[in-house]
């Protein structure tokens, strides 16, 4: 029997953006934007969701004058992250 | 992007590593721009105190150092200002917290050094660079830079150690070249 894969995370872009935020401290929503590709408008409702699940935190704010979206990859979202990833390589493995 | 793709699970692996290598390498190409501006600053200033000690006679130019970091921290904040913000992970933090020791070494030992006890402070300066420069390799996992750091400690101390007054300087300039090989080394590995 595999494990279900998250639904939440089996999403091209929500996938790539939980993968930015695994490896680093806390990133832009401009530097997300850039990483990924996306629109903004996207970005921002893929956010809106991964934050309502409580995977990320969203903190705006100010950097000099101009404002600023810092996201940040809570511990439920690094542990859902972490057994998405062991999912999919049970995935692999028994395809093999 | 599109956040609804079906995607099959070798994909999903393979968007995960390649998203999260992009971000790493951006990370640390944005950090090679500081080793840049420093060695540059570096090599500069040293080259300068070196030519007016050697053309005046006086050592007192070396009270020029106290104006690298004056230079140096504004320049690099400034650096930052323009940049899409480029986030930190464990790689580049460790690099900087490395290399904010080295500075907070550097500067203590020289302050002292001039107004305290005298000490030779390039033998001392440049053998933490060298261990500094070292470190960084180790954390890049990059054998020329571990080499460049190991090279720049023993052969500057043992340069410190055989030349006098002004000559001693350019350990100083060999660092800082140092830095900015480290920093194009870092350039090219992380394109």
């Amino acid at each position: 029997m595999f494990p279900k894969l998250d639904p939440l995370l089996h999403s091209e872009l929500r996938l790539a953006v939980m993968s930015v935020l695994a490896g680093v401290e806390e990133a832009d929503f401009t530097y997300l934007k850039k990483q990924t590709g996306a629109t903004s408008g996207n970005l921002s409702v893929q956010i809106d969701k991964l934050t309502a699940a409580g995977y990320i935190t969203v903190e705006k704010g100010f950097k000099g004058k101009m404002p600023r979206t810092a996201c940040r990859i809570t511990p439920a979202g690094q542990e859902a992250f972490s057994n998405y990833v062991d999912a999919l390589k049970e995935y692999l493995s028994a395809g093999k | 992007m599109e956040q609804n793709k079906e995607m099959t699970a070798q994909q999903s692996l393979q968007l995960i590593t390649e998203t999260f290598n992009k971000s790493r390498k951006g990370i640390l190409r944005n950090s090679a721009k500081y080793f840049m501006l420093w060695g540059a600053l570096l090599t500069l200033t040293s080259l300068v105190i070196y030519l007016l000690w050697h053309l005046t006679g006086k050592p007192q130019w070396n009270f020029l150092w106290f104006a690298m970091p004056v230079i140096g921290y504004p320049a690099a904040a400034l650096m930052g200002k323009y940049d899409v913000a480029v986030p930190q992970n464990e790689v580049s933090k460790m690099l900087s917290g490395v290399w904010r020791v080295f500075g907070a070494f550097a500067i203590t030992l020289s302050t002292v050094a001039v107004f305290l006890v005298p000490m030779n402070v390039s033998l001392i300066i440049v053998i933490i660079m060298g261990l500094a420069e070292c470190m960084s390799g180790v954390l890049l996992k990059n054998w020329p830079v571990i080499i460049c750091g190991f090279l720049l400690g023993v052969c500057g101390a043992v340069f410190a150690m055989l030349v006098k007054s002004e000559a001693q300087l350019l350990v100083f300039t060999l660092g800082g070249v140092l830095l900015l090989v480290t920093g194009l080394i870092m350039k090219l590995q992380y394109k």
